[in-house]
């Protein structure tokens, strides 16, 4: 075969930067901020927002008056002088993380595990408004679970990307499977986001449980048990996980073939299930066993970390397109809306 | 483990008829139809709907008034052979649905997809959950994919419609892990479920090295007639791709193996896949010849129904959209079916 594989290619994808707007990735000492409202004529005066960043970050106070585009405002920062140094390689990256919507055994309020259940109507909405929210936000690869209802979220949640990449899944279960999916044009595989579907990043499987109701469970183990098994860290229902074993598992995949890709610059976004999140969450924010059970992840709600020189800083939820609120994108995601 | 896994109960399914319309199979040695139309008052006088089917089939003449509750049916009196009471006997009647699926992102930027795994545009999610409604009526007891997401998405798109409010699991048996951990462990959920197994041999053409290119670079690379003769002869592969012959050489197979027998044991079956393969086994539902497959084009999202009786298969056209006025042909257990959803949503 004359024409390179695309798995090749998806190899020179990891070293280096293709995506368009890394050009653009000016570093400066200390990062400043371009604040964008979305909403109608508003005069903003911010102050420090530690509220959202787990570390210390220095900010410039910022008075923008915002129209209802895109329009901003530059902020004046020191600059090292280094601002021509546009192909210097940035290991800030952008990392989405989104739990699927409502499922069908969730409207039927049966405990779903690793059993491979599709979204219901409801849950298909919640994926597309996701999308909406993280429409501007640069991805370069996708990470979901085995399970449908996070391929499902992650492929209804691109189709409202303003980019128009496309997601590809990749293939390599089989031999046949990785030569039957082959694309034999450069431009083409320019123009995509390779998908990686893992079972490490799979809902926590529940063992006997899987299938039954709340009543049936109650019934059959009492109450206190059930409460058990749901809300502590190691003990698992039986023949299943305990929340520890999930975590064991989705962070082991996290650290090993995700934090690479953030590490490089890659943008990545993640669409998997309430317990592999959590656990990836743990990790990301250095959370206690204690803090991680109370852990509640609202559903179809995307969240936004920035990975920048190997520390995750949580940036909230980007805001719904018919929301009135303010976002604060970092100066690295102000120039790729730009295009 | 003390609790019976799906597998195994899967497996039972293939045995035993335990769907809840099963008591209504009444077979009769004449088919009788009923017409329910979904539209306004109409008078219809139907005479024999002979383009419909490719095999031989006798039709009664039927007029029917019917309004705007699409329930309301007269019953057609028909020649009873006296075996009414026989709910029990499995009949060898079975629907079979096939949809192709909509918009994928590469169709819009006209690019040659083929065995890429490229999923569906915002069109061509409404496509699948429009099909839905189509097929919201029909009973679907198994559902067979290809390995793609486009036409996976399709179908559990197209199931949030569906009124019997069954839940589509979708079985792995890629490792024993999978297997495990996909168990479920209520019986009553199990009656539930309808299983769905995602297949290769279902997936579209494999396009060899065109996949990737769009049309202007493809005649570009290898001169307009050869692509014309690649796109529409019947056993003349692209560049390391499959004919359309290879293809529905893998397909056709399979649904003899796999879907074939479910078919046979009154299973009733969707599958929903792509252009070529579902052309394949059209190609063997309806013995079609190599000329006359290669220009059969399928419809994108519009569901088609087959019925498979006594190892005839008979094609049945598309069923209509809810918003459509017009008439559409049950069979009488397809119409019973109808019916029992109706009354359960009624009360």
């Amino acid at each position: 075969m004359a024409a390179t594989a695309f798995h090749q290619a998806f190899g020179t994808l990891r070293s280096r930067d293709c995506v368009t707007h890394s050009g653009l990735k000016h570093e400066n000492g200390s990062a400043s901020f371009k604040l964008i409202s979305k909403s109608s004529k508003l005069d903003i005066a911010l102050l420090n927002r530690g509220t959202y960043c787990s570390r210390k970050r220095s900010f410039s106070l910022v008075q923008a008056s915002a129209s209802q585009t895109t329009v901003s405002d530059p902020v004046s920062t020191p600059s090292n002088g280094k601002t021509t140094e546009s192909k210097k390689k940035s290991s800030e990256a952008a990392l989405i993380l989104i739990r699927h919507g409502e499922s069908m055994w969730n409207e039927k309020n049966l405990f779903t595990g690793c059993v491979d259940v599709p979204l219901t109507e409801k849950g298909v909405e919640e994926a597309i408004e996701a999308g909406k929210r993280i429409s501007n936000i640069p991805i370069d690869m996708i990470y979901t679970s085995a399970l449908i209802r996070a391929q499902m979220t992650a492929m209804l949640a691109m189709t409202e990307h303003r980019r128009k990449k496309v997601p590809i899944i990749l293939h390599n279960e089989s031999e046949r499977a990785k030569s039957w999916s082959q694309i034999f044009s450069e431009e083409t595989k320019k123009q995509c986001v390779p998908v990686v579907t893992a079972w490490q990043l799979n809902e926590r499987m529940y063992g006997e449980l899987q299938g039954l109701n709340k009543q049936e469970t109650a019934d059959r183990y009492g109450a206190e048990q059930v409460h058990e098994w749901r809300r502590s860290y190691d003990i698992p229902p039986p023949n299943g996980e305990s929340l520890e074993m999930c975590a064991e598992r989705a962070v082991a995949y996290f650290k090993e073939y995700i934090e690479p890709q953030l590490l490089s610059g890659k943008n990545v976004m993640i669409a998997a299930h309430g317990n592999s999140l959590r656990s990836i969450i743990m990790y990301l924010d250095k959370l206690t066993s204690q803090e991680v059970i109370s852990l509640e992840l609202s559903t179809g709600i995307p969240m936004l970390y920035i990975s920048k020189e190997g520390r995750f800083i949580r940036r909230g939820s980007p805001v719904a397109p018919t929301e009135a609120g303010v976002y604060a994108y970092t100066k690295v995601m102000q120039t790729f809306l730009c295009h | 483990m003390a609790a019976t896994s799906f597998h195994q109960v899967f497996r039972s399914l293939q045995s035993q008829n335990h769907l809840n319309y099963s008591n209504f199979k009444q077979g009769n040695e004449n088919s009788s139809f009923r017409f329910i139309s979904k539209g306004f008052k109409l008078d219809i006088n139907l005479l024999r709907r002979g383009t419909y089917c490719s095999k031989r089939r006798s039709f009664g003449v039927i007029k029917t008034s019917a309004s705007q509750n699409s329930t309301a049916f007269d019953p057609v009196s028909a020649p009873s052979n006296g075996t009414t009471t026989d709910s029990n006997k499995k009949s060898s009647e079975a629907a079979l649905v096939l949809i192709r699926h909509g918009e994928s992102m590469w169709n819009e930027k006209n690019l040659f997809t083929g065995c890429v795994n490229v999923p569906l545009t915002e069109k061509g999610v409404e496509e699948a959950i429009e099909a839905g409604k189509r097929i919201s009526n029909i009973p679907v007891d198994m559902i067979y994919t290809s390995a793609l997401i486009r036409a996976q998405m399709t179908a559990m798109l197209a199931m949030t419609e569906h009124r019997n409010k069954k839940v589509p699991i979708i079985l792995h048996d890629e490792s024993e892990q999978a297997k495990t951990w996909s168990q479920i462990f209520s019986e009553e959920t199990e009656k539930q479920c309808i299983p769905v197994i995602t297949a290769w041999q279902l997936n579209k053409r494999m396009y060899g090295e065109l996949q990737g290119l769009n049309k202007q670079e493809t005649a570009d690379r290898y001169g307009t007639d050869q692509v014309h003769e690649w796109r529409r002869s019947y056993d003349i592969p692209p560049p390391n791709g499959e004919s359309l012959e290879m293809c529905a050489e893998r397909a056709v197979a399979y649904f003899k193996e796999y879907i074939e027998p479910q078919l046979l044991s009154g299973k009733n079956v969707m599958i929903a896949a792509h252009g070529n393969s579902l052309r394949s086994i059209i190609m063997y539902l309806d013995e079609l010849t190599s000329q006359e497959v290669i220009s059969l084009e399928l419809s994108t999202g519009i569901p088609m129904l087959y019925i498979f009786k006594d190892g005839r298969f008979t094609r049945r056209g598309s069923p209509v959209a809810p918003t459509e006025a017009s008439v559409y042909a049950y069979t009488k257990s397809l119409a019973q079916y109808r019916q029992k959803l109706d009354e359960r949503f009624q009360s």
